[in-house]
Order: C-alpha cells, then sequence, then structure tokens
C-alpha cells in the first residue's frame, strides 16, 4: 500500500515547523462511493496542519460491530486493524462513522482487562505484535481536540457565511456513549461547533441522532425511504439549506433515496467537504459531481463558489 | 508515659485483667481507673428467638462463666426490658461489680439503655460495654454451633474492651441559644418561625433577593388547589417582620467554624445596588429600567428589569440590580432608576459585604432545583419552544405570572389546544437522568391537567405515564378526578419529543395496548426530575455534611434520625435532603426546629468522651492528624507544637490515632493495647 502524503523534511510549509501524523485508517467505502469524504479529508489536513498516513494493509473493519459474546471471529478483521496500527503510533484515525464505530468498540473490548483471555485468543490467532495500546480517534476529534476550534478558525479562508446547516450524526457516530465517549448520545454537538467554526450558521434540529434507514435500503428501500425523509423533513423545519454527515450510509440515504432534480431538497455534505471549501481547496478537488442532489447552485447562491 | 506497645500475647483461657493489673488506663487518659483486676459481670440476653433461637445461651453463660476472673455471668430473656435493668443493677451491687459486659443487640440501640442502667447502680457509665451477637453473629450465622462459638469470641472480645476502660466524663460544652437556617423557601421559613416562635433568635440567609423559595412560583398546590401564593405569604409576612428573626436575603453562607453549641458564620451579602433603608419598594425604578435579562423565577417565558423584584408579594419588597445587564453597571451610561428614585435609594459603588454571626446550631433547608435541561437531549427541552418545565407551566397558570394565569404558549403565544405532560422525565432514568422516583410529579402533573382543563374548557390533557404513584393522603382520589375529569393517560415512556411545524410531536407507546403512539400537540409540559439545589450540594460539601451520591444531605440514620446528620449541630429540612412535597417538607422543618429547640432546652451540651486524646510528650507536632481530621477537631498549637485535640468538634472516628506515625495520638477507650487484646482474645 502506498503512503498517501510523505513527508520529506525541508518541505514542511514555515508556519507548521512540526507536523502531526496520524495513523489514518480509510475503510472499503471511501474507496469506492465515498471518495470526497476522503480525498478532501486528506487535502484539507494538510491546510490545517497535520498528515493522514495511510496505514498499509489494511482490512475491512466488518461493517457492524458484532455485539455476541462468544463470536470473537466477528470482530477479528476490526482487531486485526488496530494490532497492525499499533506497529505505527498509538493513535488511529477513521473518518466513516461506521468503521469508527466498530474500530472503537473493537479496541475497547481488546483493551478490556476483564476479556484478558479472550484477547489472549486473539493475539494468538492473530500472530501479529501487539506493540501497544492504540486509541481510535475520529477525524473531527482531532478536529476539536488536537486542533482546537480556536486553531481552525485561523486556517478558514473561505467563511461559509449565511449558510444554514443541520448536522446529522445518525447512530452510529456518538453510540454507545460510554464506549465512544465522544458527544452528547442524544444532542450531540460536535459537528455544529465544526459549522460555526467554519463561518456557517448550524441550525440545530431534533433528529440528529435517529435512524437514517441503514441498511433497509437494500431490502426495504421503502422504508429507509420514509426514515430518511423524516429526518430531512425535520432538518427544513428547522430552517436548514443544507445537511451535513459523516457516514456514507448516511449520506447515500438521505442523498440518493429522493427523485433527482426535484425542487426544495437539502444537499447533503460530507462534513470534510465543507472543510475543505472553507480552508481553501479549489472546487473540482470538493466532489460536489458525486452528490445527487447539486449543491452547487446553493453555494453560488451563498456567494462560496 | 503509657506502654502502649502490642502486649504479648496471653496464655490460653487466662483473664485478661490479670494479665496488666495496671492496664486499665487509655492512653492519654489522666482520670485514673482499676488498680485491682477488675471484676467483669456478663449479661447474655435472648431476646426473644431472635439470638436465644440460634444461639445456645446456656451453654455461652457456661463457657463465659469458665473465663478466669468473671465475677459474675447470667442469662435473660430480654435484658431491656425493667427487670432485665435490674438485674444488672442488683448485680453491680451484689458483687461489687467494676465492669459490665451485655451480650445483645447492637450499642446503636440499646448502649445507652444498659450505660444508665449500670451508672444507676453507681458504675462509670464507659465501663459498660456491648457485644452484639444479633445483628453481627444470630442474624448471619445459620449454623447453631458456629454461632455460640461466634458469640463466645465476641464476647470475649467486649470482656478484653472493657477492662481495658478507663472512667470517663461526658464533656460538657454551652449553646449559644441562637439558630442559622441556610435557605428561605418553605422550609427554611417553617423551621424559623418555629425556633423564633419559641423565643429564640434566627439568622436566616436566602441566596435570592426574596424569601419563599420554589413554593412561590407554584399557582395552586395538590390535593386540594388551594392557592400557593395565599397560604405562603402569611409566612413570608411573618419572617419577613418577626422580631427574633434576622433575614439576611441575597446573601450566602460563606464559611461556618466552630462546633455544635458554637459555630461562626461568615456571611457574604451580594451587592444590591439599592440602599436598604432609604429604598420605600414603590417600584418606579423598575417600570422605567431599560435593561433586560432572562428571569430564571419566571423560567425563562419572559424577560425581567435590570432592577428587579422577583414577584409584588417580594419580603423583603426591594430590588436589587442585575448588574450583569445594567447598562450604567456596564456602559456607564443610562442611570435612569437613580434619577428617578423619589429616595435617592440607588447605590451604584455597592460592593459585596461580610458579616459575622455566632450561633450554636444550623439547619440546612438548601432546597431543590430542575435537572438540567441538557441531560435529555430527545426530549427537545431548550431546543424545542413548545417543550417547557413544570415549574415554567406553574408560572402559566399563576395570576401573578407573565400571562396573569392564561394558559399561553412560549412560540407564539397561542393558547394551545392539546396539551401532553410527560411524567418521569428524567427521574427513573438511569440512561439520561437520575435513577430515583422524584415523588412530586405524578400529582402535580394531575393538578396541572386538572388546572390546564378549567382553564381552556375545550383542550385536551393527556399524560405520559410509567407509573402513577399516589401514596398520601387524598392522592389516590385526586388522580382518580384527574381521569374523571377527562384527562387521557397513557402508559408508556416518551422516546422523543420534535417539532413538525408548529406543532410539537411526542413520540411514546401504550404499553396496555401493546402499540407505538405519535402525539401531535400544541404545548408540551415535562415532569423534570427533582435534583439537590446544586449550590446546597457545593455548600453541604464545604460545611463536610454527608451527602448521598446524588448530592442530596444525608440524615443521621434512615428511619429513627431523618432531620439529624452526624454532624453534632446540624440539621436537615426540605428537598435538600430528598424530594417531598409541601407537607412533609413543612413537616420536616417543624421537625428540625423541634431538635434545635431541643438542644436549645439544655444548660450545657454533652459530647462523648470516647474522643482522641494526644499524649504530649510523645507527640512531634507533624501535622499528620491535622490533616487526616475530617471535623477540623486537630490542630498543632504553633507555638507548643504539639497537636491539641478539641473535644467538643471530635466525633471519635479514630482516624488521627492511625494517621499519627508517633503513637502520640489515641482514642479513649480504644487504645491499641485494647485493640490488641482483643484481637487476642477472639
Amino acid at each position: 500500500m502506498t503512503t498517501a502524503v510523505a513527508a520529506k523534511p525541508g518541505e514542511q510549509a514555515e508556519d507548521n515547523p512540526v507536523v502531526e501524523t496520524y495513523t489514518y485508517y480509510p475503510g472499503c467505502t471511501l474507496y469506492t462511493k465515498a471518495k470526497s469524504l476522503d480525498r478532501c479529508a486528506r487535502l484539507a489536513a494538510e491546510k490545517v496542519g497535520f498528515r493522514l498516513e495511510e496505514m498499509p494493509s489494511w482490512v475491512c473493519c466488518g461493517a457492524i460491530y458484532n455485539t455476541s459474546e462468544d463470536d470473537f471471529a466477528g470482530r477479528i478483521g476490526a482487531q486485526r486493524n488496530i494490532v497492525r496500527a499499533s506497529a505505527l503510533g498509538d493513535r488511529l484515525v477513521t473518518l466513516c462513522a461506521a468503521c469508527h464505530n466498530v474500530l472503537k468498540r473493537a479496541q475497547a473490548r481488546l483493551n478490556d482487562p476483564a476479556n484478558a483471555v479472550e484477547r489472549q485468543r486473539v493475539l494468538d490467532f492473530l500472530d501479529e505484535p501487539y506493540e501497544r495500546e492504540v486509541r481510535v480517534l475520529h477525524y473531527l476529534e482531532v478536529l476539536k481536540n488536537d486542533i482546537g476550534w480556536e486553531a481552525l478558525a485561523r486556517k478558514v479562508v473561505k467563511p461559509l457565511a449565511g449558510l444554514k446547516v443541520a448536522s446529522y450524526y445518525g447512530c452510529l457516530m456518538v453510540r454507545p456513549a460510554a464506549v465512544l465517549g465522544f458527544d452528547d448520545p442524544e444532542n450531540p454537538q460536535v459537528m455544529d461547533e465544526l459549522v460555526r467554526t467554519l463561518g456557517g450558521e448550524p441550525t440545530g434540529f431534533d433528529f440528529k441522532a435517529e435512524c437514517c434507514g441503514g441498511y433497509l435500503v437494500v431490502n426495504r428501500p421503502e422504508a429507509a425511504r420514509v426514515a430518511s425523509a423524516r429526518v430531512l423533513d425535520n432538518a427544513k423545519s428547522w430552517g436548514a439549506e443544507a445537511v451535513v454527515t459523516t457516514c456514507p450510509l448516511c449520506q447515500y440515504n438521505l442523498d440518493k433515496l429522493r427523485k433527482p432534480g426535484k425542487a426544495g431538497e437539502l444537499p447533503v455534505f460530507y462534513f470534510t467537504q465543507l472543510l475543505g471549501l472553507a480552508v481553501g481547496l479549489p472546487k473540482d478537488e470538493l466532489g460536489f459531481d458525486s452528490n445527487a442532489v447539486d449543491p452547487v447552485p446553493l453555494l453560488e447562491k451563498r456567494g462560496l463558489l | 508515659m503509657t506502654d502502649d506497645r502490642r502486649p504479648e500475647r496471653a496464655a490460653e483461657g487466662q483473664m485478661p485483667g490479670e494479665l496488666r493489673p495496671d492496664g486499665g488506663v487509655a492512653p492519654g487518659t489522666r482520670l485514673g481507673a482499676a488498680r485491682h483486676a477488675p471484676r467483669v459481670g456478663v449479661f447474655v440476653c435472648h431476646c426473644g428467638i431472635n439470638i436465644g433461637g440460634v444461639v445456645r445461651v446456656p451453654e455461652l453463660v457456661e463457657r463465659v462463666r469458665a473465663i478466669p476472673g468473671i465475677a459474675v455471668a447470667t442469662d435473660y430473656q430480654y435484658c431491656c426490658s425493667d427487670p432485665g435493668q435490674q438485674i444488672i443493677r442488683d448485680a453491680i451491687k451484689e458483687h461489687s461489680l467494676d465492669r459490665v459486659v451485655v451480650a445483645c443487640c447492637s450499642p446503636t440501640l440499646h448502649e445507652t439503655t444498659f450505660r444508665r442502667a449500670s451508672a444507676d447502680a453507681g458504675l462509670n457509665q464507659y465501663l459498660c460495654e456491648i457485644a452484639n451477637i444479633r445483628e453481627q453473629c444470630a442474624w448471619v450465622t445459620p449454623d447453631r454451633d458456629e454461632a455460640t462459638d461466634k458469640a463466645e469470641s465476641i464476647v470475649r472480645m467486649a470482656i478484653a474492651r472493657a477492662v481495658n476502660d478507663a472512667p470517663l466524663e461526658p464533656v460538657g460544652v454551652d449553646v449559644n441559644k441562637r439558630a442559622l437556617v441556610i435557605g428561605a423557601g418553605i422550609a427554611g421559613i417553617q423551621s424559623a418561625l418555629d425556633i423564633a416562635n419559641a423565643g429564640y433568635e434566627v439568622v436566616l440567609v436566602e441566596k435570592e433577593p426574596s424569601i419563599g423559595g420554589h413554593m412561590a412560583q407554584l399557582s395552586e398546590t395538590f390535593p386540594t388547589l388551594d392557592c400557593s401564593q395565599c397560604i405562603l405569604t402569611p409566612r413570608t409576612v411573618e419572617a419577613g417582620r418577626h422580631p427574633n428573626i434576622r433575614l439576611y436575603s441575597y446573601s450566602e453562607v460563606a464559611e461556618v467554624s466552630g462546633y455544635v453549641g458554637n459555630f461562626k458564620v461568615r456571611i457574604r451579602q451580594k451587592p444590591r445596588y439599592v440602599d436598604f433603608d432609604a429604598c420605600t419598594g414603590c417600584g418606579l425604578c423598575m417600570e422605567k429600567c431599560p435593561g433586560r435579562s432572562e428571569s430564571s423565577f419566571e423560567r425563562g417565558l419572559t424577560k425581567q428589569k435590570a432592577i428587579y423584584r422577583l414577584l409584588p408579594q417580594a419580603v423583603p419588597n426591594r430590588p436589587v440590580i442585575n448588574a450583569d445587564v445594567c447598562i450604567y453597571l456596564q456602559k456607564g451610561k443610562c442611570g435612569v432608576c437613580a434619577k428617578i428614585c423619589p429616595t435617592q435609594a440607588i447605590r451604584y459603588d455597592d460592593k459585596e459585604k461580610f458579616v459575622e454571626e455566632e450561633v450554636g446550631a444550623i439547619v440546612m433547608a438548601t432546597g431543590y432545583e430542575l435537572i438540567d435541561h441538557v441531560k435529555m437531549g430527545n426530549y427537545g427541552i431548550g431546543r424545542v419552544p413548545d417543550v417547557i418545565d413544570g415549574l415554567a407551566f406553574e408560572r402559566l397558570l399563576s395570576a401573578s405570572g407573565p400571562t396573569q394565569g392564561e394558559v399561553k404558549r412560549p412560540s407564539d403565544g397561542k393558547t394551545p389546544k392539546k396539551v401532553v405532560f410527560v411524567q418521569c422525565a428524567g427521574s427513573r432514568d438511569q440512561e439520561h437522568g437520575m435513577p430515583y422516583c422524584s415523588k412530586i410529579c405524578c400529582m402535580y402533573t394531575a393538578k396541572q391537567a386538572i388546572l390546564y382543563k378549567h382553564r381552556v374548557h375545550d383542550g385536551e390533557a393527556y399524560v405520559c405515564y410509567i407509573d402513577v404513584r399516589t401514596p398520601g393522603k387524598g392522592f389516590e382520589e385526586f388522580y382518580k378526578r384527574a381521569t374523571d375529569e377527562g384527562i387521557t393517560y397513557i402508559r408508556g415512556k416518551v422516546s422523543k419529543i420534535f417539532r413538525r411545524g408548529d406543532k410539537t410531536v411526542v413520540w411514546t407507546a401504550d404499553t396496555l395496548a401493546g402499540r407505538k403512539v405519535e402525539l401531535e400537540a400544541d404545548l408540551v409540559v415535562l415532569a423534570s426530575a427533582v435534583i439537590a439545589n446544586p449550590e446546597g450540594v457545593k455548600l453541604a460539601r464545604q460545611l463536610k455534611l454527608q451527602v448521598d451520591q446524588h448530592g442530596f444531605q444525608t440524615e443521621a440514620h434512615p428511619k429513627l434520625r431523618p432531620v439529624e446528620t452526624l454532624t453534632g449541630g446540624f440539621f436537615l429540612a426540605g428537598c435538600g435532603q430528598g424530594p417531598k412535597d409541601i407537607p412533609e417538607t413543612v413537616a420536616q422543618a417543624s421537625a428540625a426546629a423541634a431538635k434545635v429547640l431541643a438542644m436549645f432546652g439544655q444548660k450545657r451540651l454533652f459530647h462523648a468522651p470516647t474522643t482522641a486524646s494526644v499524649d504530649e510528650d510523645v507527640c512531634v507536632g507533624c501535622g499528620n492528624c491535622e490533616k487526616t481530621c475530617a471535623y477540623g477537631a486537630v490542630q498543632v498549637d504553633p507555638k507548643r507544637r504539639v497537636a491539641v485535640v478539641n473535644v467538643a468538634l471530635c466525633e471519635g472516628c479514630g482516624a488521627c490515632a492511625v494517621a499519627c506515625p508517633s503513637g502520640a495520638m489515641s482514642h479513649n477507650n480504644f487504645s491499641k493495647k485494647g485493640t490488641y487484646e482483643m484481637v487476642d482474645r477472639a
């Protein structure tokens, strides 16, 4: 596997003498349907002042965290990634809400002293050195806790002035709160804070953490359509003109389950697209062509493109 | 200097008193003790079948009798009865006993009884010890042989302790017969009035500009529907002008030092910016003031002026200025209130002041708050405008509230035609709120639904509940009345509340019908969980009073000492101790006052002498004890560099004796030597 952005001494920007590098786990969807989530994140990181270094030979996270007590095989993929990442550092950054959820919970189980027997079994099976405990972080955690909103605000070159955005977290970003430890499970705030930092107006709404329909889109698309429409309708009633999310599946259900071209539909961004826009990535790097509801007219109307 | 090292292990079956005939003195005590081998009497109680049904009492008595040096050992069905106590008194005289061991229930129950009986017969009461063979043996040891062996060990230990006991005299302190009451809600007012009416002075401290607490916010009270203001204001007026009550409104307790009977209290008076004596309370200033702030008294339903009073019947009827929003204090311009005031009572240069008061007893009446909105993100409160809490709805119903008693919703001022009341919003909810039941919400929700129907005749009222709990006089009948008046009760836990257009949608379940329910309401009222007032929690922690995991102040005994605390001189009243309704609050407040008065009825207070004591010859003044002491009872004398125990403050916990590296600190009648001997005899 390639390292996405190799650091060469002497190439570092002068105002950033030390550039933090984070081991990065993209996950499969970010190489296929959610390319803009991944691409904007990597490029925006460079602008903000840190670097994502993709870990070599990552495998599927498993997509859904296996909660059955005795079936350790269901968690082995996620835990293999953590063990491999441990060779590179003590932090592993993810972007996709599902990967983040699975990896964080798998890691918590791996490091839980109460599961020492299972841990040994897993490590014996993997037969790879587990160098150190790895903290699984979401990209938003890096922005909020490591960079800080104030420092990020200084990197904004194109404030999202006047853009009213509803932040949609879905079910996987913040739950179970005891393990993810990220934000309020019922009324999360971190993306709203991000939108405000980027100069936009977070509207807040009631369905931040309700289900978008999830994988029902595969076998009962009608049910998924009802669920995602409910989210969007509530966002609209709060005056939102766009929705922002972290999850490729949420983005798909909210964005692509609707009849394209219908008037009044809200564009659904990945948060990295808005971040990239605000820190000055050029338009053709932002991947708006992959959005089913074209966000360009809205952004032009707000003078952002 | 007393030899306090571990003694040689006693030979099997040897009487402890024989080992060290001079060993009766607890280190540090200067009272002298028996110089001959103590004569011990042991009295074993059957406690009916409580002890007698498990421990073989006659066999136990035989075994105890075989211990050398026991002057008398006998048993009786109920030692605590009059004839039982008489047996002990007679034995003390007949056998010239100088130590008594009663093997019975826990010392928390009858230690006083038996010590008093011993004292009646002329024995120093601290030479009587209890061997707890009920709670610590008979009740927890089903096997009769094991229980009998264990009881023997416990009795042997008590004998070892008794022979090491020294005669002690209770510590007497004078009582300052003034009381401090912290918090002037209905609890504090009731306590203060009861104490003041008995002829003692009361210092009443309230953090708000006027007294009355949450009760002043309520419209009507359940289950009688009488007007809250109408029954409260006679009390606030009486408290405000009572010659024995010194009221400090807009003030807080900053510091308390001293001990039971003799506390020194430092009170912080917040700047009012209004001269209390010059102001007549005419209210002109409030009419003209252009500054605005959120009103916590009106639960955010309306703005209040920068110079404000909480309600028209405020006691004291003096406004204060909120410096955060006063245009003059912020920007140096405006000054309208000063210009308009007919008595020139405005003082922009007012500063906070501190006053000292001396009192003998303190009543904690710090009250409650409702749970923070942030903890209930799924209920939309604080975000969805037409979701309000129970206190806000009280303000909507109240004639002195922002709508003069007309029910109007906050978003657009329309009269809501469909109101959903949500019970257990944060109560009985370990995930989002508090695990306990807030006790008052079932009744006040029924009351609010009834009152809503009285104001809006064509309105629909729904109550979402998990259980309706009505344990109180007239409560079940009141709930019945609510259902009879057409209020619909739906049994299920509400999962989510959100906005749809100008409606507020409630998602819940009807668990009796087994289906999901969606209610589209005009207004949603949450019966938010009652929590201990956070400022009260902070104060209780600062005063080192015990609080439970939720911040409620802990009573000395949950059943038998419900208004006392484990710290001498502190008493509890009202919701600071746990959620309760008005009658219960008033009852507890009067009980706390009665306890204060019982204290004031004594000439001197007596404190158990089983405190810490210092051997000053050994103490090096390191100060470990001072750091360890939770009661501030030990201090190192800066001149002599030795620790000094304030016996009036000392609760006898023994922590300092453990912390002392040189062995200078010990505990009266709990010496190391006695303890080692107890272990050896066990």
